[in-house]
């Protein structure tokens, strides 16, 4: 049967999942992506929780996450694409302006 | 029934994970993740809030998606650079770790928690709709502020010649 604890521990591992994913990918796009995914297994989990409880709260903090998470992929895109045209390369090791 | 979904939606969004991971073609990567959004809108629909299902298909298998398959086939189809390096691995092999930990702590201290059945009109849009514009009507206009500013400095950002 499925449960409370199915869905957390889905929503664990395509967390761990992106989290690898972010730390080792080096295209800037798939660093994204990755980051994306992990906000998908938050909202997993916010989700199994206002089913379990029952309580409309966590759907709306879902539905906020992802009006938010849309303006975030315009401007991350935005932002990759500028990234691209001025290095030339979709390379994050490229961008070491700020590194210390 | 409710399970067989769930475990196929599961293993559709592993796969799809996995593939955005570990393969090395960024366009596959891409469509893996598409997949997975896919899953995550059948997860959705498993609890209950099905217009939650449809948004996260038209916004993230949809939108998103579409936006990250346009970059990688205009500008970054090679993964760049050499491959993963020692330290890198290190991190993820140290979160890879946790996550297990983490992984056995839940399975062994809840056990199955089943959920209740649930309400008639649990997360109907009608009900939501009256939260939405009662309760959380603040954050619903500064959410429409959030995205004309992003609107708005996408486009700023994304101009040929922005110095």
């Amino acid at each position: 049967m499925t449960g409370l604890v199915s869905f957390l521990a889905a929503a664990l591992c395509l967390f761990t999942i992106g989290i690898v994913g972010a730390l080792t990918r080096r295209s800037a796009i798939l660093v994204f992506l990755s980051i994306e995914l992990m906000l998908n297994a938050a909202n997993l989990v916010f989700l199994a929780f206002a089913r379990y409880l029952g309580q409309l709260n966590g759907i709306a903090f879902v539905f906020f996450i992802l009006a938010v998470s849309a303006a975030e992929a315009a401007v991350g895109v935005a932002i990759v694409v500028a990234f691209i045209r001025r290095r030339r390369t979709t390379n994050l090791d490229a961008a070491n302006l700020m590194k210390w | 029934m409710m399970t067989i979904v769930f475990y196929v939606a599961a293993f559709v969004a592993f796969a799809g994970a996995l593939l955005l991971v570990f393969h090395r073609r960024p366009l596959v990567s891409a469509l893996g993740m598409a997949a997975t959004m896919l899953a995550m809108g059948a997860f959705y629909l498993l609890l209950h809030v099905p217009f939650l299902a449809f948004f996260q298909v038209i916004i993230y298998a949809g939108a998103v998606m579409v936006m990250a398959l346009y970059i990688i086939m205009a500008l970054g189809r090679e993964e760049p650079g050499p491959d993963v390096t020692l330290r890198q691995s290190l991190g993820a092999l140290l979160f890879a770790a946790l996550f297990l930990f983490a992984l056995v702590r839940l399975l062994r201290s809840a056990g199955s928690v089943e959920f209740r059945k649930a309400l008639p009109d649990f997360g109907s849009i009608r009900e939501f709709g009256n939260v939405l514009v009662s309760h959380y009507a603040v954050p619903f206009e500064i959410a429409s502020l959030i995205l004309l500013a992003a609107m708005v400095g996408a486009v700023v950002l994304s101009r040929r010649n922005w110095e």
